[in-house]
């Protein structure tokens, strides 16, 4: 039979239909299996007096023919501001050293001691390839490269899924190996070697700040496992449960943290350099109900996480998603956290006593609560394309770990709040 | 239509919902009595009781019969709403009840559009002659449902009347609707699986209606200028396009091609999915 002459029927027939219709102009119908689906966001996060950072994401992902899915993302990322150096507050004016070994900064008399010189950009890449094996099996393999002045990360991982029970059981499992290396300028101080503090303008200041400190870097590797198991309930229930399993081993002191020194009247004496453990083994259970109401859903999850450094954390996360009658959606957010303090954290040493193996000031391995009230809004727009605003406040509430406070540290404010705001908007197309 | 028909809604507005799909089942009622051959009084059936004469029509129906004219001529003839009487003669039972020659002969000079003559008010065929919008009015349904779905709401809907599918745009999230092609000349293994978030899918073909004379298949798809079945057709072809009455004609024209029918299709770059 003779093919119809070389005329575009595709143009012609659209002319029809337009006609037929009354409808204007009509997009392109194939399965789009070759176009880049992008969820760009934009966010911001600040302390009070402390912290700012501000992140852009860009996000893509392709579907191809055989339901392989590539996705890459690009996290730029900037942080400025202070952020607690360990030490404790004092009723007298403090000088520290900056980690550089260049400069000093003073703290005025009652305040917490802020290392003001957090100045990064971040730069983060990652990938992921997901593929199905079989009709329920899928498989999945990705990288993730992270970059900023001072600090490298590269990690790798692969998980495989298999469905059971008419796909209302997804069992998966993963794992995921990474590498960090920390090379900070100055170099890495020596376990609570004493800061140097003194004339920074003298000729053999800079000799004597090295001589504190390793001249190299160092690095850290960290192998995760994870075990997940996903099931329907029924028509509008649906549950997942998740265990991990996290060995890290390597360098994990914070090279920037000091603790304070103090006398019987509580007078900082000295600040000495942190040291933490070069192990940490971690064990997470995660469980996570979505319940769909006749119109709203219902997203509750709580996660129990315990360490060999003695933390151990509770976390409760709770989404409410509401539709509008307009089809724009609104979305209550609340999470409450709370953790135990590790073994080896101490809001401060006392003089004269026998300095431990590990110590470590820092507010956020310290005993602490925190808390996330934030909201949602969501508006789909034409042609499946997606806008959202979210905004936050979190608060960070450190707290005794029962350490008796002695002298003037009783009349101190040592375990300071961190209140801050966190405002995220989020396109997709 | 005679077949199921459904209307799935990606949202959480029960109220809404039912009323999207209330007004989409209006619409349907409303067009399948108003151009189902079946229905005597229907505008279909009256213009068939009165061929030979001039008929008044409304406008719908001068649209749907200038569309139809115009997949006459896109077709060079061979899609022909005028080709149903030809089921007087064939019927594919699976038997080996094949006409003669002279019964093919006998009704050919009453198919054709071009004997058919159509004005925005009027619309005049021979008598003995016979329309039938099957093979667009089902899809044509599909597309005025996507109408009114998205004038009724924002949400992600799909409309499927038997088979033939039409999306307002991608589900939430801006994922694909994932559609599953059954159809009755398909055995089970043989479903499509196909990806849409915007336009239509259509499906034409039936390989349980043909005869079986002298070993020789006789498809139910029959060439509107011989009056014969066409040579190997496709079993079932699916096929993408904007709109839901685009994709059907498609659909409808490439088994026409017989042997060609893919070949007709990637020439035209047109998305598809065959079963042989």
């Amino acid at each position: 039979m003779q093919l119809t002459d070389k005329k575009n029927v595709k143009a012609l027939l659209l002319t029809a239909t337009t006609t037929l219709l009354g409808t204007a102009s009509v997009q392109a119908a194939e399965t789009k299996a070759d176009e880049w689906q992008f969820d760009t966001a934009l966010m911001y996060y600040g302390e009070t007096d402390r912290v700012t950072a501000v992140e852009a994401i860009i996000a893509g992902s392709k579907q191809f023919g055989n339901d392989e899915i590539l996705s890459l993302k690009l996290t730029v990322d900037t942080l400025t501001g202070a952020s607690a150096n360990g030490a404790v507050a004092q009723n007298t004016p403090q000088t520290f050293t900056r980690p550089s070994g260049k400069g000093q900064y003073q703290i005025k008399a009652g305040e917490t001691p802020l290392d003001d010189t957090f100045k990064d950009t971040r730069l983060q890449l990652t990938g992921q390839w997901t593929q199905p094996l079989t009709e329920r099996d899928i498989w999945s393999i990705g990288g993730n490269l992270s970059k900023e002045y001072d600090y490298f990360s590269a990690a790798i991982n692969s998980n495989i899924a298999r469905d059971f029970n008419k796909k209302n059981t997804t069992v998966s499992a993963g794992v995921s190996f990474a590498f960090d290396q920390i090379d900070p300028e100055g170099g890495i101080p020596n376990a609570f070697h004493t800061m140097l503090i003194g004339d920074v303008d003298s000729s053999n200041f800079a000799s004597d700040f090295d001589a504190t400190r390793k001249e190299s870097g160092d690095d850290k590797t960290t192998v995760d496992l994870l075990l997940g198991l996903t099931q329907v309930i029924n028509r509008n229930m649906l549950v997942q449960l998740n265990y991990s399993y996290s060995a890290s081993s390597g360098y994990m002191t914070d090279p920037f943290k000091v603790l304070s020194v103090v006398d019987q009247q509580g007078i900082s004496q000295t600040y000495l350099y942190e040291n933490r453990p070069d192990s940490r083994k971690k064990h997470a259970f995660f469980g996570q109900v979505k319940y769909h109401f006749d119109t709203t859903i219902l997203d509750t999850s709580y996660r129990y996480m315990m360490d060999d450094w003695e933390i151990d954390s509770h976390t409760v996360d709770t989404k409410y998603i509401i539709p509008l009658a307009n089809g724009h959606t609104i979305e209550p957010h609340f999470r409450f956290y709370t953790q135990t303090a590790a073994e080896f954290y101490k809001p401060f040493l006392l003089e004269g006593q026998v300095i431990p193996q590990f110590a470590s000031a820092d507010y956020r391995i310290g005993e602490m609560d925190a808390m996330t009230i934030g909201m949602k809004y969501g508006i789909p727009l034409s042609d499946g394309e997606h806008l959202s605003f979210r905004i936050a406040y979190y608060q960070q509430s450190p707290k005794s770990d029962g350490t008796q406070a002695v002298g003037q540290l009783n009349d101190l404010e040592l375990y300071s709040k961190v209140d801050a705001i966190m405002a995220q908007i989020s396109y997709s197309f | 239509m005679a077949s199921p028909c459904e209307v799935l809604i990606d949202c959480n507005d029960k109220l809404l919902a039912n009323n999207i799909a209330s007004a989409i089942a209006k619409e349907a009622w409303r067009i399948e009595d108003k151009y189902s051959r079946y229905n005597i009084q229907s505008v279909c059936g009256q213009l068939n009781e009165k061929a030979g004469q001039s008929c008044a029509i409304d406008n719908e129906t001068f649209l749907l019969l200038q569309f139809a004219d115009q997949c006459f001529q896109i077709s060079n003839g061979l899609f022909d709403i005028t080709s149903g009487i030809l089921r007087k003669i064939w019927h594919f039972d699976c038997s080996d009840n094949i006409p003669t020659q002279k019964e093919v002969s006998h009704l050919l000079p009453f198919i054709g559009w071009s004997k058919t003559s159509l004005t925005d008010a009027t619309f005049t065929m021979l008598p003995n002659m016979e329309i039938d919008l099957g093979g667009i009015g089902k899809e044509y349904a599909v597309d005025k449902a996507i109408l009114i779905a998205k004038k009724m709401s924002t949400y992600p809907t799909l409309i499927n009347f038997g088979g033939d599918i039409a999306v307002t745009g991608p589900r939430n999230e801006n994922q694909a609707w994932l559609i599953g092609v059954e159809h009755p000349s398909l055995k089970e293994k043989n479903n499509v699986m196909v990806k849409i978030k915007t336009g239509a899918i259509a499906t034409s073909g039936d390989a349980n209606r043909y005869l079986l004379k002298n070993g020789k298949r006789y498809g139910h798809v029959l060439n509107v200028k011989t009056g014969w079945s066409v040579e190997e057709p496709p079993n079932a072809i699916t096929v993408a396009a904007p709109q839901c009455i685009q994709a059907g004609f498609l659909a409808t024209l490439a088994l026409l091609h017989g042997k060609d029918a893919e070949l007709f299709l990637s020439d035209q770059d047109i998305k598809y999915w065959a079963i042989r």
